[in-house]
């Protein structure tokens, strides 16, 4: 008789890295769709982009952000937010719905780590659309868009990483309402309002009026958005940086853990669909 | 007519079964609109008004958007779920019937958070209405203008939505692109590029109904527009969804499922 051992940490390393690759190429193969997805994205804010220049064209000096630091930091924004875009909800949904759930947790990888990695996929095919979209937002602001300097990439980039984990368990935390409710609506876009409200994606916070920007300080959101994009133009200053990214790196892990625990708790009751 | 009713009436009663569904998505319809109100208030404590449009104009504009959007999905939602029928193979069985398969589909699956985005516009529109201080008659008209608009956005969906015969897969991304263009309907079209003001008052009407009767209401637009461009629009965007789910269902080849 052989009994099966817990894999190796170098194993679970293989399999995330295989499973995001293959979910990368599974994105890649319905490249149609993700691009109509893109251009849903980019007509919605177009419109952002477009208020704000009205709002400018009226008054110069609407507030602390100039026009043109206003400009690359939506057009920054956008960028971010087109990285984060995941199929996770869809995927989830899908899984509890449909009774697949229950193969996946036999999965040596894990529930979380396993929906993690496609997520991941998900990331390393946006990062391929960003790419185009960043030589338009450069076409269309210059050279205000690059980084303020190589270490306000580099944080920027970590940034990114940290408000994609924000931005999963989030995710992660709402999603586990697909195990009591029929209909995908309401997972889908009451993370979605929360998020365009409160990310900094249609403006940087500090153009917020006060009460906003305070509920909005001690969310989660902003640091999916405004964090990264604000690292990446140099406008945090250096004394600041480890405290923000320290506060993203508590978000980012809290979230997925309270996911993972409500996760087990769900699991404890679930009865799983027949098929 | 009487069995697209008793089709619609069915739909209905079997999604009022899940009655946490109804509360939670209700909540998130206000929500999202919540959100948009949202960004309004950033812009207006930053601009005092926008394209010439105050920000009660605009709560005017919002509150028709909302209301346009909640009676398309209370009635006319069906077009949301054209890429599982054609998965599923339902679609299949479904052009057997001796019906009219646009209609149809069309009617299969009202969404009852609907009631969310519409008490968001009848609110909006209720705060509004003593600023813009629109003519009394405007109430009867209401009704045509939010109709008409409904039309026209799920007209411009069967338009869009006939790409589903050519893009294999369970998504109707390409339908959030029109989602987000009725989305512009909340801000004044003169705020926008000339191509993209043609485009939304002419090619993907949505301005026709909801712009030029707000444009009307706060006493800058004629009457005649906002009594003849509505329906106009309304028929045409109709007539080419029709033509658009003929010609895609000539070449239609079913999935196997």
């Amino acid at each position: 008789m052989t009994t099966l051992k817990a894999p190796s940490a170098r194993q679970l390393l293989h399999g995330f890295v295989v499973l995001a690759q293959k979910t990368a190429q599974t994105k890649l193969t319905y490249r149609l769709s993700t691009v109509l997805t893109l251009l849903a994205s980019v007509t919605a804010y177009c419109v952002f982009l477009l208020v704000w220049l009205e709002v400018y064209r009226r008054n110069p000096h609407p507030g602390p952000v100039t026009r043109s630091e206003m400009l690359s930091y939506l057009v920054v924004a956008f960028l971010v937010n087109s990285l984060l875009v995941m199929s996770f909800e869809v995927r989830f949904l899908q899984r509890v719905r449909m009774g697949l759930v229950a193969g996946d947790l036999l999965r040596p990888l894990g529930f979380m780590l396993f929906q993690l990695a496609q997520a991941t996929g998900d990331l390393l095919v946006n990062a391929l659309y960003a790419a185009p979209i960043y030589a338009v937002g450069y076409w269309f602001v210059g050279p205000a868009l690059l980084p303020a300097s190589a270490l306000s990439a580099l944080l920027a980039v970590l940034s990114v990483g940290l408000g994609f984990l924000i931005a999963f368990g989030v995710s992660y935390v709402i999603v586990q309402a697909s195990f009591v409710l029929q209909s995908g609506y309401g997972i889908f876009f009451l993370r979605a309002s929360l998020h365009q409200v409160f990310s900094g994606l249609s403006a940087p916070l500090v153009m917020f009026p006060p009460s906003l920007r305070a509920l909005a300080r001690v969310l989660p959101f902003h640091h999916e958005i405004e964090t990264p994009a604000r690292l990446w133009l140099g406008l945090v200053p250096a004394q600041e940086i480890p405290r923000v990214l320290a506060e993203q790196a508590a978000w980012a892990f809290g979230l997925v853990a309270a996911g993972e625990l409500i996760f087990s708790a769900v699991m404890r009751r679930h009865q799983l669909q027949g098929g | 007519m009487r069995f697209y009713w008793v089709l619609y009436r069915t739909a209905l009663k079997s999604i009022a079964e899940y009655r946490v569904d109804f509360a939670v998505g209700v909540i998130t319809a206000v929500a999202m609109q919540l959100a948009a109100l949202a960004f309004y208030w950033v812009v207006f404590t930053r601009a005092p008004a926008l394209g010439g449009w105050s920000s009660m104009q605009m709560l005017f504009l919002f509150g028709l958007t909302a209301l346009v959007l909640g009676f398309a999905e209370a009635t006319l939602n069906g077009i949301w779920w054209l890429p599982y029928y054609i998965i599923d193979g339902q679609l299949d069985r479904l052009l057997v019937y001796p019906v009219n398969s646009l209609v149809f589909v069309l009617l299969s699956r009202p969404e009852l958070h609907a009631l969310g985005n519409m008490t968001a516009g009848a609110i909006a529109i209720a705060v509004a209405w003593p600023s813009v201080s629109p003519p009394l008659f405007a109430l009867a008209l209401l009704p045509v203008w939010v109709a008409c608009g409904a039309v026209i956005y799920t007209g411009i969906l069967v338009l869009v939505g006939a790409l589903t015969f050519r893009i294999v897969g369970p998504w109707s991304a390409h339908l959030f692109a029109v989602h987000q263009l009725l989305n512009a309907s909340r801000y004044p079209l003169s705020i926008y590029p000339r191509w993209l003001r043609t485009l939304l008052l002419y090619a993907l009407p949505f301005g026709a109904a909801i712009y030029v009767p707000a444009d009307f209401l706060r006493g800058h637009a004629s009457l005649l527009g906002a009594l003849v461009l509505p329906p106009l629009a309304a028929l045409g965007t109709a007539f080419a969804a029709k033509l658009s789910w003929n010609a895609a269902l000539k070449g239609y080849q079913s999935t196997g499922s």
